[in-house]
């Protein structure tokens, strides 16, 4: 068999996903250096209609892998049937994406045919016959040309952006399309995928709060956050912490206030037994109006703060809960 | 539950080969590559047959920009500069030369000048410098040679070829990078690099972590007197004008310090305005209480200080552990693929208190050594106990042989002190013997059993500073001032190898001298019922500012320094 070059298309739910044109236009310029044939494979259970979509590309041919076992996607599925397919195929080079989805599947697939990957390359240079590819090492301070010393097929993927998608040559005509289907075991599927969903990126938003209550390493306890919170709830605002609650895990870090935390500057807020290091004031001293409560009458927290009260805090929240309760039910 | 900080088992490495890996880009690693940069263009001009590449010479530097942990007082001796870059002067950052110089006595409220500056003292020809702007321009000079500084990225561990006596150092671990909290990898883990490496070279300033490692595999303290330090306590003001001069330098012994203690103060005026004032402890005091910090709060509030100060603004802080044990505290510097610089190999003279030019000198002796083993493609003993020669017959040991002695004199007291260098001096450095011996200064701490409750005479210098917020300040507002930071989600990189002693024994017997002895409240024993004596250890790592005073200073050496992820610590700006 001749040597080939193949391009693995992402797709994902049946949609293509754009930086798959950039690994066709890398495809396309080893191609034109080492004068390999380009094809390309798109992956899943009815590749039919984005293989039509890549075959307007200029490519020797263009391969739809098809089994109902690739959808939805599993890491599992994939290596398999791509292991079955390129084990048929033979190509000397296999080209993908670095993506989420490739970097899942592909330590995989490689691992399973006795193959490395280069991964997050660059750029790729063909030196005396030799196909090099370049990775950035040390946070990008430095860049190494690596090699392929197995035997193909060789696996590399290319970094987002390192080539550019809208460069892809079109074809002079459609390349033709050929369905490979493959078989894959169900045993061969140790995944199971469950709904997919977005993590939030930060599940509160402090910078938009116009009350904070904010409790300090005043607040002892865990368990006596409740206590803050019930506060908060009543004022319709949101609980945040210094440092050290939050380094404790008792409260997410997303709600950190100061300088390693947010930066706030709601209307109100409410420092609860928090000392008022510099390091915590940086992150809420533009708010409007500051209350604290300190047992410890020089807390530096009282310097910035509007209103002052000196005492336990757990002798003055839970009345102030009962009248924030009481005002807000009689206004 | 804390983690600390240690390579990720089990995972494949990127393996890069090296010629030379210089560890720590501070002023002995920057001589050192742009020495080794200038032989080699040298060789190349003469030799263009046998060509050497610099290409493969690596600095590892953790800060994330170069010059950024850099911490110092800071006068520079020019000798060994002028040796390395004729003419520097003319372009290196430099604030002030020395032109007015003071010893004072203080008393509580008063003090007594010195009738005549002691000779090590003279700093005329000397001049005021920031060691991280010094330190950055040194770095784009060894950068314009070609040479690789990798900020961001510390050296983790050594590499050795095997687990003998005999082993050599192959190669240098840098940091893994997206590790979190309880040790785990991160979405954005990336493990460690091995360089592999013909020739290590170990700057690390004071306390380095891997001269550590080396010095504990082969034992390499043996034959040498143990290494003592002080911490030195540092901040910059911006002062009205007239304060002190541009190029005055004023240095205190006494107040508030007593008898028991050992250190001083340095007052260096630079320009604009700016005056560098810290207090240098030493880490061989008595008392767990205390508090290098509030120590040099309360040299602030001396009369004479107070008044130099008075209207200014503190703009910046910073400590910074300093070795002076001397010629004899210095362990062997070469070995098999290895060599050790500067602060790492205590090369700081204890009389004049200065190591910077020291740190050049090694590192340009080094730079030729490492240059030979280049050379004759041989990195053993044979080729780098070179180094250790050339060291001997440099003026570097012509400097330190003179105060050989001199801060083992202080172990027994200030009195003591002051008569032993007396002697000292009219002896040529010898004294009463050719070596006197030392103790490592954590042995100095005694037991609270053992200490006045209330302090006694040292009452002044215990347990957290509070600070006015203009002249004084407490640790955590002075911390503010270092910009220092942290990835927060990582392991702590503060090893603290029994915290069963913390709870246990230390807070019984010491009371945690950590929470004092810390310059940036790394260090807390919080209250807890079910602790054995009602306290718990907890760690602030990412408050830390890298300089190793807990890893020398706790009486039971169960902590240990290692670097965090690369690129954390202190922000030093004209510090």
């Amino acid at each position: 068999m001749p040597d080939t070059i193949l391009v693995v298309v992402e797709q994902r739910e049946g949609k293509l996903n754009r930086v798959s044109w950039e690994t066709i236009t890398a495809g396309q310029a080893i191609s034109a250096a080492t004068g390999w044939p380009l094809e390309a494979a798109v992956v899943g259970a009815s590749p039919a209609a984005i293989a039509a979509e890549v075959a307007t590309k200029k490519l020797a041919k263009v391969y739809g892998v098809e089994s109902p076992k690739l959808e939805p996607y599993t890491p599992d599925a994939f290596a398999a049937g791509l292991k079955q397919f390129i084990a048929s195929k033979q190509p000397k080079l296999v080209l993908m994406p670095h993506t989420y989805q490739v970097r899942d599947f592909v330590p995989k697939l490689a691992t399973a045919m006795g193959r490395t990957v280069i991964s997050d390359c660059v750029r790729f240079k063909h030196e005396n016959g030799k196909l090099l590819f370049t990775r950035q090492m040390f946070q990008g301070k430095l860049a190494a040309d690596v090699s392929f010393t197995s035997d193909a097929p060789w696996f590399a993927t290319f970094q987002n952006g390192a080539f550019r998608g809208d460069k892809a040559e079109a074809g002079a005509s459609p390349a033709p399309i050929e369905t490979a289907t493959v078989e894959i075991a169900d045993s061969a599927i140790r995944n199971k995928p469950r709904e997919v969903f977005k993590e939030a990126k930060q599940a509160v938003d402090l910078t938009q709060a116009e009350i904070i209550v904010s409790v300090g390493r005043g607040i002892k306890e865990q368990k006596n956050i409740e206590l803050a919170k019930q506060l908060a709830d009543a004022l319709g605002g949101d609980l945040a912490a210094s440092r050290p609650i939050c380094d404790s895990g008792w409260l997410p870090m997303d709600r950190q206030i100061g300088s390693s935390g947010q930066t706030v500057a709601p209307k109100l807020y409410l420092a609860l037994g928090i000392s008022g290091a510099i390091q915590h004031i940086v992150g809420m001293k533009g708010s409007r109006t500051i209350i604290a409560v300190n047992k410890d009458s020089e807390a530096p927290i009282f310097e910035i703060a509007d209103y002052a009260i000196v005492g336990n805090l757990f002798d003055i929240v839970p009345p102030l809960i009962e009248e924030v309760k009481k005002a807000k039910a009689g206004g | 539950m804390l983690v600390f900080r240690k390579p990720i088992q089990g995972v494949e490495r990127p393996q890069m080969p090296a010629d030379v890996v210089i560890v720590g880009g501070g002023p002995a690693g920057m001589a050192c590559a742009l020495r080794l940069a200038q032989l080699i263009d040298a060789h190349n001009s003469t030799y263009p047959d046998s060509q050497l590449s610099k290409e493969n010479i690596y600095v590892l530097e953790k800060a994330r920009e170069v010059g950024q942990h850099c911490l110092s007082g800071a006068l520079l001796d020019p000798r060994s500069m002028r040796e390395l870059l004729p003419g520097f002067e003319k372009e290196a950052p430099l604030d002030a030369e020395v032109n007015k110089e003071a010893v004072y006595f203080l008393t509580q409220k008063s003090k007594f000048k010195l009738p005549i500056t002691p000779s090590p003292l003279r700093d005329h020809g000397n001049y005021v410098i920031s060691l991280n702007r010094f330190v950055k321009w040194l770095g784009s000079k060894v950068e314009a040679t070609g040479i690789t500084i990798f900020t961001g990225f510390a050296g983790s561990e050594l590499i050795f070829s095997d687990d003998t006596n005999e082993a050599r150092v192959t190669g240098v671990r840098t940091d893994d990078k997206g590790v979190d909290k309880e040790g785990r990898p991160k979405s954005n883990f990336e493990p460690g690099y091995d360089l592999n490496a013909k020739v290590v070279i170990l700057a690390e300033g004071p306390r380095g972590s891997l001269t550590k490692q080396l010095t504990d595999k082969f034992d390499l303290a043996k034959d040498a007197n143990p290494q003592t330090y002080g911490v030195g306590v540092k901040e910059l003001w911006e002062v009205p004008s007239g304060r002190v001069a541009k190029g005055e330098v004023i240095y205190t012994m006494g107040w508030p310090l007593t008898t028991k203690e050992y250190g001083g103060a340095w007052i260096y005026g630079g320009k604009d305005n700016i005056v560098s004032l810290g207090f240098v402890t030493g880490l061989d005091y008595p008392d767990p209480r205390l508090d290098p910090q509030h120590v040099l709060q309360e040299f602030k509030r001396h009369p004479f200080v107070a008044k130099l100060l008075e209207g200014g603004k503190m703009i910046r802080y910073g400590a910074k552990s300093m070795p002076y044990g001397g010629w004899w505290a210095v362990p062997p510097v070469a070995g098999n693929g290895w060599m050790i610089l500067g602060d790492s190999a205590g090369f700081v003279n204890s009389a004049r208190l200065k190591g910077i030019h020291l740190a050049i000198k090694s590192g340009m002796l080094a730079a030729e050594t490492a240059f030979e083993a280049l050379r004759k493609d041989d990195s053993s003993l044979a080729t780098l106990g070179g180094f250790q020669k050339k060291v001997e017959s440099s003026w570097i040991k012509d400097e330190l042989w003179k105060v050989r002695n001199m801060h083992q004199g202080f172990e027994n007291g200030f009195y003591a002190g002051m008569f032993h260098t007396a002697l000292q001096m009219v002896t040529g450095g010898r004294g009463l013997r050719n070596r006197y011996p030392a103790k490592a200064g954590h042995e100095h701490m005694r037991m609270l059993a053992e200490l006045p409750a209330d302090g006694g005479a040292e009452a002044h210098l215990l347990g957290p500073a509070k600070g006015d917020g203009k002249l004084t300040f407490d640790k955590l507002t002075d911390l503010y001032h270092s910009g220092t930071k942290h990835e927060e989600d990582q392991p702590s990189h503060l090893i603290i190898h029994d915290t069963n002693i913390c709870e246990q024994r230390c807070v019984k017997e010491y009371g945690g001298p950590c929470q004092n002895f810390c310059p940036a409240n790394v260090y807390e024993l919080l209250d807890d019922a079910s602790a054995p004596n009602g306290k718990r250890i907890s760690l602030n790592p990412s408050n830390c500012v890298h300089c190793k005073t807990c890893d020398i200073a706790d009486p039971y050496q169960i902590i240990t320094w290692v670097p965090p992820e690369g690129g954390g610590g202190p922000n030093y700006d004209g510090m």
